[in-house]
């Protein structure tokens, strides 16, 4: 299991607009002992890293109103947010390409299990670990 | 009170949704991230789920009605429910969803409406259903809930 490492929580936002899969994927990462940001649109989500918020892992639903994920993932991209890991999270197997497109790190089916994000948390864990 | 009658019996009734699929595995997963912090965590998010579902379903009634033959529009809110039942396993209801998309697709106005009237029949029976055994889960007990059903 992810475990926490004094004073270097992993961050994460969530951005999903469902709010049955917004409380159980926050769930999860509370479990693993994330600091989880919730972000209700693309945009919302593009507003944070505009503020300056810094995130190690991102996830995003793909359909949501106002921007979606894949929009979100690419405008954020541009803005030179190249080390968060960008992560697609759809019910819908076709947002796979659409995300990795954007240029996502990875695309996860809907619904999510423990086991999987544990195991993306950890790379995530253990690259920030050999960043120092 | 034979708090371990209970307990037997909201095993059973776990069982019971799981065998006549209602639910799948998901809902055990939700059931899974429960802990002290957190002991309703899964009457909580099934309590959150029917009221979204609730919305979401009526939307698709109004939409059925103010946009005739609109079936992208019919398909996109379908898929928000189709979404929410998957994430708590709601197996039976994400089937229906599945069959209202499919008839999106085709094109068939009167396969979405009866597999729409499908959808809500099963929306209802699933909450009696959930609310009998949140209810018997609560009676049990705070060690009330019911094991992961043999699959």
């Amino acid at each position: 299991m992810a475990s926490k490492k004094q004073g270097s929580a992993t961050r994460a936002l969530v951005v999903e607009d469902i709010k049955v899969d917004c409380v159980i994927l926050l769930r999860m990462l509370r479990k693993l002992n994330c600091e989880a940001t919730v972000a209700h649109n693309g945009k919302e989500a593009v507003d944070l890293f505009l503020e300056g918020k810094t995130f190690d892992i991102v996830f995003f639903d793909k359909d949501m109103p106002l921007m979606t994920g894949p929009e979100a993932v690419t405008k954020i991209r541009s803005m030179g947010a190249t080390d968060v890991k960008m992560v697609g999270v759809s019910a819908d197997y076709g947002g796979m390409e659409a995300f990795m497109r954007a240029g996502a790190d990875m695309f996860v089916p809907k619904p999510m299990k423990l086991e999987t994000l544990d195991s993306m948390l950890q790379e995530v864990i253990g690259k920030k670990n050999t960043s120092g | 009170m034979d708090y371990s009658n209970l307990r037997r019996q909201a095993a059973s009734m776990k069982k019971s949704l799981f065998d006549q699929g209602y639910l799948d595995e998901q809902f055990c997963q939700v059931e899974d991230l429960q802990d002290e912090a957190s002991p309703n965590f899964a009457e909580e998010v099934v309590t959150l789920f029917f009221k979204d579902s609730a919305r979401l379903i009526s939307n698709i009634e109004q939409a059925l009605e103010k946009y005739p033959k609109d079936f992208n529009k019919w398909d996109a809110y379908m898929q928000q429910l189709k979404g929410s039942c998957s994430s708590i396993g709601a197996s039976r209801m994400k089937s229906e969803c599945m069959s209202f998309r499919d008839y999106c697709g085709q094109g068939n106005v009167e396969g979405c409406m009866k597999s729409f009237q499908k959808v809500k029949r099963e929306h209802g029976v699933l909450r009696q259903k959930l609310e009998s055994y949140f209810q018997l889960l609560q009676q049990a007990g705070p060690t009330g809930a019911a094991t992961r059903p043999a699959m």
